[in-house]
């Protein structure tokens, strides 16, 4: 069943990436639209991740990394010479599969990324804390101490500063890279809450390993086998009446 | 719609220029960092070569052949001769290396052994940090304490054999000295190699009805053979380079081979100090010559024992 | 049966053997140690640090219009000591290296003739005579002269008897190593600020940014040979480039503080390098991911995030660097000098404390006590930096273990 259609945020043609020889994207083709939550399945090593990388460039920092084929940002190529990279980054954000907090106070923690950008005035910088923690659900639990090490958090509270850290940015995209597979199963809810709630505001691409996960917080869902892209389609269709059969066999459990 | 043109954005693009820049500078140092071997190779080469080559201010060419198998330092009046000759330190030098490292080399791994089999886990770490201490004591200390007590062990010693040294210097006390010295490097390297032998081939040795003592002997030190030698090659290399220590025992002979180990003698480094306080011209230049036959030696050494490593470590171990 | 002893006997050799060399580097630490304390201890005091080490001499009489008078004063004098009332000047007996006895100056009254004599000698100043300057003889006119040798006690009795003398002999206090210390502070500082930044420029380069190829390992390798070569060879380096660099851009005559330290930061540019890339390479990629997909910079993220977390390791990179620097004697014999100085200019030659030693060493006769003396020193400073190194990179293990 079709919903009606947002604009179109990321488009991916054709898109093959290569390490060195090996060819661990093949042919990939699909629209990420916006405001919506898009999940990557599929079993490891498929290439979910590294697609998500492709996305804010971060594959870049991987040698003998290669990219043939069109990633449209606002239908603009993102691989073009000359595109600032930086800014890309600034406006799709990234968080990481393991939390990743900098050895520092939460408050400079989040105020990292807004300093790097020249934002020095104080009053700025005390709303951004405030917006980006209240986002992240995790301003009533740590506005008391703001300055204490980020890394006195749990490991639940961890990611969702990572989340505030990359929302203090004010990104349009955020990509989620199995953002709960460290975490416990508490924590775990507390984080997928927060993914329906951010999609109001935000643009969200998010691999898991866990369907259950998917089917219960994505719009859409793309299922990704040996580097390719078997099916995309909304995730009601997806998990009830899939297209193709290895979809269905991955859905059901029979592999991954 | 998000631009994101060259020309938006000074600000980012202001970063990427940044980033190009900083890049560039962090290279040109580390390009600096790895000429510096060129530089020096450069200077000793040049300056070193100048003697054999050069008129010298009216005194003349070295002759090169004489410079490396003659057996005095100076024959003739300092500044009105070019009859320099090192041939006679060359073999000195080498056979203070010898004597030194075939003291340091036993006691340095028999202290390793014992740190890391033998010793239960306190006195370990005790001699462990004993050893530490060693290697950071500064290599002039090393030449005092040499001058203060060696100086005079050797004077009695040789005093009671009848032998009337001068002050003490001599053969032995360089040796005694430079092995001291020595043993915390080959202990700390022959260490790290006895501790990562496999344990399994203990286990094997034992099985076989071996004492425990013979299977340090016979299977442990023979498996870190390898690392073993490459703490003697370290440990030969800063035999022969060391300088100041060595020129407060050494005694400063300036001609004449002798292996009599109460017998006064010099080595490369202890004839560049000589007489470092007047120099000029030749005297100064043909010190650089010095240098080459030192970094020669070096060189060769390291070769040398480099192969005899190959052939003889077959056991691999890291 | 007989094999079994033969081979227990064996064994016992062995163990033996084994146990005595390993003993032996504790005996050897301990000999050196007893040796350095027990020949320097007794010269250890603070006046050491600041004194001149250079004694000069003086021949002077007294300014117009002084004179003897009335100085007794309230203080206690240690037992051997003795006081003048009438001049103001309390003298004690002390034995000099050579074993002499040497008139030492104890208190010198403020308003004593002493304080402020005339120098016959060329200088118009006035000199005083201070504490711990050695008087050598005091002529008189229609008496004989007071000297060193006949002790102080009779110095001050032939100096209460009479009114006025022709000429006082002293010289000022030597054997301090104030020169060598600043010389050394000096060196620190200079090599540091050359060294450090190549240092850890370089090893930000190679860690952060150089691709892995053959290029960089050549860099890499070219880099590793510089601790190969010994140090006296830099010190030849030094003496050919640097110091008739410094010759052309300063008002440098010969050796100096500054070629010294250019010579130092080469000779230390390894060391840094290797030390500051272990320590970057321990600071998590993810910190890196993180900083880059928050829109930083690479500048931004090598500054602002690596670099303060790498900041152990460079701190201990600087004090191996402060130890080699500290004990390097043959590089600096030739790319400085031996001329040890009171005054210490950095455009001239001086004597590092290590330099001091060897210095003396060489001379004749060589001075044991205050090498040893020095040695002290050096050892106490070199065992602080080993053992603060230790502490360092125990913390450094805490820090980044905890954050898994």
């Amino acid at each position: 069943m079709m919903t009606i259609e947002n604009k179109i945020v990321f488009d991916i043609k054709n898109l093959d990436l290569f390490y060195g020889n090996f060819k661990a994207l093949k042919s990939i083709s699909l629209p990420i639209y916006e405001k919506e939550v898009t999940a990557l399945i599929g079993p490891s090593g498929c290439g979910k991740s590294t697609f998500l990388r492709t996305l804010n460039r971060m594959n870049d920092l991987i040698e003998n990394c290669k990219i043939e084929g069109d990633i449209e940002y606002h239908e603009e190529n993102i691989y073009k010479t000359g595109i600032d990279i930086i800014g890309l980054r600034t406006k799709v954000g990234m968080v990481f599969q393991k939390p990743n907090p900098f050895p520092m106070s939460i408050f400079d923690n989040i105020t990292y990324g807004p300093r790097c950008q020249g934002i020095k005035d104080k009053a700025v910088l005390n709303e951004i804390v405030r917006t980006s923690l209240e986002q992240a659900a995790l301003w009533e639990e740590v506005k008391d101490r703001l300055k204490e090490s980020a890394l006195s958090l749990s490991g639940g509270q961890q990611q969702r500063l990572c989340i505030a850290r990359t929302i203090a940015m004010k990104p349009e995209v955020i990509l989620m890279d199995e953002p709960t597979s460290a975490l416990d199963p508490v924590a775990t809810a507390k984080i997928e809450d927060l993914v329906v709630e951010l999609k109001k505001n935000y643009t969200i691409i998010i691999v898991t390993h866990n369907m259950q996960q998917a089917a219960r917080i994505s719009d859409k869902t793309a299922f990704f086998l040996m580097g390719e892209v078997i099916e995309y389609g909304d995730t009601s269709h997806i998990f009830s009446t899939p297209d193709h059969k290895k979809t269905e066999e991955y859905i059901t459990g029979r592999f991954g | 719609m998000i631009e994101m043109k060259k020309n938006k954005h000074p600000h980012f693009q202001k970063n990427a220029v940044i980033d190009e820049v900083v890049k560039s500078l962090l290279f040109g140092f580390a390009l600096l960092s790895s000429s510096f071997i060129f530089i020096v190779a450069g200077v000793i080469l040049v300056k070193g070569f100048s003697p054999f080559f050069s008129d010298n201010g009216g005194l003349g060419a070295v002759n090169i052949i004489k410079f490396l198998t003659g057996d005095t330092w100076l024959t003739g009046e300092a500044f009105h001769s070019n009859l320099y000759s090192v041939g006679f330190i060359i073999v000195s030098t080498v056979y203070i290396a010898i004597l030194s490292l075939a003291i340091s080399l036993p006691i340095g791994v028999l202290t390793a052994l014992f740190i890391a089999k033998i010793a239960p886990k306190k006195i370990a770490a005790t001699l462990r940090t004993v050893v530490e201490m060693l290697a950071s004591i500064p290599s002039i200390i090393y030449g005092l304490f040499g001058a203060g007590i060696i100086l005079k062990l050797v004077y009695n010693f040789s005093a009671v054999i009848g032998y009337q040294s001068k002050g003490g210097n001599s053969v032995i006390a360089t040796v005694i000295v430079l092995a001291i010295m020595t043993i915390p490097t080959i202990a700390s390297i022959s260490e790290v190699a006895i501790r990562s032998v496999d344990k399994t081939l203990e286990h094997a040795s034992l099985a076989l009805g071996a004492s425990v003592t013979q299977t340090h002997f016979k299977v442990v030190l023979a498996a870190a053979k390898s690392g073993i030698f490459t703490s003697a090659i370290l440990g030969i290399g800063r035999v022969l380079g060391e300088a100041t220590a060595v020129s407060l025992v050494a005694g400063g002979r300036r001609s004449g081979l002798s292996f009599d180990i109460l017998d006064t003698t010099s080595t490369l480094t202890t004839i560049m100090l000589e007489g470092l306080k007047e120099t000029s011209d030749l005297d100064y230049d043909i010190r650089f010559s010095v240098g080459i036959v030192l970094m020669v030696v070096i060189l060769l050494t390291n070769i040398i024992l480099n192969v005899v490593k190959r052939k003889v470590g077959n056991v691999d171990v890291k | 049966m007989s094999m079994l002893n033969k081979r227990k006997v064996n064994d016992g050799i062995l163990q033996g053997i084994t146990y005595g060399a390993s003993f032996f580097s504790l005996f050897v630490l301990l000999a050196i140690i007893g040796f350095v304390f027990v020949n320097g201890v007794h010269l250890l005091n603070w006046d050491l640090i600041t004194h001149n080490y250079t004694a000069v001499s003086f021949i002077a009489d007294l300014k117009e219009g002084t004179g003897p008078g009335n100085y007794e004063t309230d203080q206690v004098f240690a037992e051997g000591t003795y006081y003048s009332d009438k001049w103001g000047i309390a003298l004690a007996d002390d034995t000099n290296v050579q074993g002499k006895n040497v008139v030492l100056v104890v208190y010198v009254n403020p308003q004593s003739p002493f304080a402020s004599l005339h120098d016959k000698g060329i200088s118009t100043v006035p000199i005083p005579l201070e504490k711990d300057y050695e008087i050598i003889r005091i002529a008189f006119d229609g008496a004989s002269s007071a000297l060193s040798v006949q002790g102080a006690q009779n110095m001050i009795t032939i100096l209460d008897g009479q009114n006025s003398f022709r000429e006082l002999e002293f010289s000022t206090s030597g054997g301090g190593i104030r020169g060598s210390i600043i010389t050394t502070m000096y060196l620190i500082f200079f090599t540091l600020i050359i060294a450090l930044p190549i240092g850890i420029g370089s090893a930000i380069y190679l860690n952060e940014y150089a691709p892995n190829n053959k290029f960089t390992r050549l860099i890499r390798l070219l880099i590793e040979t510089l601790t190969g070569v010994p140090s006296i060879i830099y010190g030849l380096m030094g003496l050919a480039i640097f110091v008739p660099i410094t010759i052309q851009l300063t008002d440098a005559t010969g050796g100096n503080i500054i070629s010294g330290s250019m010579t130092m930061a080469v000779i230390l540019l390894p060391i840094i390098i290797r030390t500051t890339e272990e320590s970057l390479k321990v600071v998590p990629d993810d910190y890196r991911y993180a900083s880059l997909s928050l829109g930083a910079s690479k500048t931004q993220t090598t500054f602002k995030i690596v670099l303060p977390n790498a900041f152990s390791g460079i701190l201990t990179a600087t004090l191996l660097a402060i130890g080699r620097i500290i004990g390097e004697s043959a590089a600096l014999v030739f790319a400085i000098g031996t001329t040890i100085k009171d005054t210490v200019k950095i455009t001239d030659k001086s004597a590092s404390l290590a330099v001091h030693i060897w210095a003396m060493m060489t001379d004749e006769p060589a001075n044991i006590e205050l090498s040893t003396t020095i040695a002290i020193i050096i050892l106490f400073i070199v065992l602080t930096l080993n053992i603060s190194i230790k502490l360092i990179s125990k913390g450094m293990m805490r820090k980044f273990g905890a954050n898994a």
